[in-house]
């Protein structure tokens, strides 16, 4: 077993963060195969995957449910799992309308909120929507379900820290008490307010209408109202979320590519980790150039090369290979220098997974791959 | 689409997916259009500053400051462009800074959809058009547009607000903003991917979605890092026989047999690509560089600069 499946191996939760382009997905997947080919049951959440990895895992087009990888599968790839593994696509939409309609107070006010144009752009696209659906669909499956391993694979952003802040900023939006002091009464008609505040209040409405046109506002405004008296529910709600990333059953995996922005995006998800006492279970470097040749030894010339091939040697093979044998330590130095920035920063066990390795379709791909970990 | 060459236009969005290589494909443009007498303007979005640093220079901020001779670098940032897009339009700081505290102003940005790309994406489109002593500030803006859901969203902006603000201030903007992105005299795009099955599917929705829910121009494709095939296919059977050897030619072997596969792979994507999106492609190839700094930038600017390329000169 490898050094981050052993790390691993008394979490229930698995998290792996990353800027987007990593692998993160595939990585997930890994994970989750590998504690299912140990015995666990296991089930893997991800989120945007590529349509082969997804039908690989049985994923056609089901969002939200969680389908078991049947056993012909494995067999089909000479595999013989001793536990079980599910998948399943984290359906955004979804998932804020089940959220919604947990925390409404009846029926009525959940309709007016689905209605609404500005929930369902929400739901659909917002910044920080589908992170904060990813952590609302962890905690249900932690908790209401009996999975010896649960792994998400978080959304793919520009910024790895989103998966953290996002879901604050969405409840900042569902409840500031500020926006709706100062749209309620500057939206009731032919209002002036005679307070400073309210007056404040009419004038900013006034002139973001200018800037996004008075719909928006509106619509802003009804959202407001279908959402009052729920906030704290949701507030609650995303407290205990939070909660759980802390516990010690939880472990947050760090993946990245050896590209420096890669690790620059790794390294600052670590810091936030720490500095909110989240466990970090270990780090994966994906799609690795690994050396071929001792550190430090002298590269082959072309002459030396061309006397290793003896009468092998059709016109300037032996140039080409010593160039590309060149190029190869050259970026799998550099590969390496990233690689040992990001672990020397982590602590936790850190894998590598060489470039080769990481383009996955399929179960035998996903268990090659999971052979690294 | 038919325009001036690409460089000579004066907005060239550079747009792609996370990991292309976007950021060093913008800089090594930037770097082109300096080689070539002209004043640059780089903007990032909202992001960690990747190109100024790329080019040996300290990240600029919010304020356009000068990176290398020819080009200059900013982030512009949803708040720092409502600041400047709010009292160009207010006129008054005393009543701008009375009203939008940053608390609100910040919960706004937020939660209006689009208000940060449209303040945004003004803030770049003022630089376009921007004049001193009655010549263009500058003679190309080069945006580093990251591609998520925000960048589609944020051409779209302009064109959307035109179906819902009144006749006003904010409907004269939208309007010459949405003139100006959709003008191939003017602007153009070039979408970044890599040789590999994702980035290309992705490349190829991203160019459907700019066609058909923007409009923008788009100019070429640029597909990044792409190892050039070295080893016949009658020679690779033969290299995978000799990694048993020993050491050196055991090793040289392997890396071969990896750079074959690896170009084998790349140039069944580059195919794919071409097939899947009608625009001029840029092939730039894989650089191996012990450090991907400035010089690595000036390699890849050099690459840019080859004939055919969608921005030659014209003869």
């Amino acid at each position: 077993m490898g050094a981050l499946a052993l790390s691993l191996r008394d979490k229930r939760i698995a998290v792996c963060v990353g800027s987007g382009g990593v692998g993160k997905t595939t990585v997930a997947a890994a994970i989750a195969l590998a504690r299912a080919a140990e015995g666990g049951k296991v089930l893997v959440c991800t989120i945007d995957p590529a349509r082969r990895l997804a039908n690989a895992l049985g994923l056609a087009s089901l969002g939200n449910v969680e389908s078991r990888v049947p056993d012909h599968a494995f067999r089909e790839a000479g595999l013989h799992p001793a536990g079980e593994l599910f998948a399943m696509m984290l359906d955004v939409k979804r998932t804020w309308d089940d959220l919604v309609a947990r925390h409404a107070p009846d029926r009525a006010r959940r309709e007016r909120i689905y209605q609404n144009r500005l929930y369902q752009q929400l739901s659909g696209a917002l910044g920080g929507s589908q992170e904060f659906m990813a952590m609302e669909k962890l905690y249900e499956l932690a908790t209401e379900r009996d999975y010896d391993l649960v792994v998400l694979d978080t959304p793919p952003t520009a910024h790895a820290l989103d998966f953290l802040d996002a879901p604050d900023r969405i409840l900042d939006f569902l409840g500031n008490e500020t926006a709706r002091a100062l749209l309620l009464p500057a939206l009731s008609a032919g209002k002036l307010g005679l307070r400073v505040f309210q007056l404040g209040g009419a004038y900013v409405a006034r002139t973001l209408a200018r800037f996004t046109g008075g719909e928006v506002l509106n619509d802003l405004s009804d959202f407001l109202q279908g959402f009052h008296g729920m906030y704290e529910g949701f507030e609650r709600r995303a407290g205990v979320v939070r909660a759980l990333l802390a516990q010690p059953d939880v472990g947050f995996v760090l993946v990245s590519s050896a590209a420096p922005l890669a690790v620059d995006e790794a390294l600052m998800f670590h810091e936030r980790l720490h500095a909110e006492s989240m466990p970090v279970a270990g780090a994966v470097a994906n799609r690795v150039t690994v050396p071929l040749t001792e550190p430090g030894a002298p590269l082959p010339d072309a002459g030396r090369l061309r006397e290793a091939l003896g009468r092998r040697d059709p016109g300037g093979l032996a140039e080409r290979l010593a160039a590309t044998l060149a190029e190869h330590e050259l970026l799998a130095a550099a590969d390496a220098r990233e690689v040992a920035r990001l672990f020397e920063a982590v602590g936790a066990p850190g894998v590598v997974i060489p470039r080769l390795e990481s383009d996955v379709h399929d179960l035998g791909g996903l268990h090659r791959l999971a052979e690294h970990l | 689409m038919a325009g001036p060459p690409l460089l000579d236009r004066r907005l060239l969005l550079v747009t792609g997916k996370g990991g292309v290589g976007r950021s060093s494909v913008a800089a090594a443009l930037a770097l082109l259009g300096a080689r070539r007498g002209k004043r640059v303007l780089v903007c990032e979005v909202n992001a960690q500053e990747r190109v100024a640093p790329l080019l040996g220079a300290a990240p600029a901020g919010a304020e356009v400051r000068q990176a290398l001779p020819g080009v200059w670098t900013v982030d512009v940032t949803p708040e720092s462009a409502m600041r400047e897009y709010g009292l160009m339009v207010l006129k008054y700081r005393t009543i701008y800074e009375a009203v939008f505290e940053n608390r609100v102003v910040k919960y706004f940005l937020r939660v209006v959809p689009s208000l940060a790309e449209l303040v945004m994406l003004g803030k770049v489109l003022h630089e376009v058009r921007a004049e001193e002593r009655g010549q263009p500030r500058w003679d190309l803006v080069i945006v580093d547009a990251p591609a998520t859901g925000h960048a589609v969203q944020l051409l779209r902006t302009p064109g959307a607000l035109l179906d819902t603000v009144p006749a006003g201030p904010l409907r004269r903007d939208a309007q010459w903003m949405h003139d100006l992105l959709l003008d191939p005299a003017h602007t153009t795009v070039a979408l970044v991917t890599l040789p590999e099955e994702m980035p290309v599917n992705e490349a190829i929705e991203l160019d459907e979605q700019l066609r058909v829910l923007v409009g923008i121009p788009r100019g070429c494709l640029i597909v990044n890092a792409v190892p050039e095939p070295r080893f016949a296919a009658a020679e690779r059977a033969g290299l995978q026989a000799m990694e048993a050897d020993p050491p050196p030619l055991g090793a040289a072997a392997r890396a071969a047999v990896l750079q074959g596969l690896r170009a084998e792979l790349a140039a069944r994507q580059v195919a794919r690509v071409r097939a899947a999106i009608d625009l001029p492609v840029l092939v730039l190839p894989l650089l191996a560089a012990a450090r991907w700094d400035r010089s690595a930038v000036e390699r890849l600017a050099d690459a840019c600069d080859q004939g055919g390329a969608p921005w030659a000169r014209s003869p």
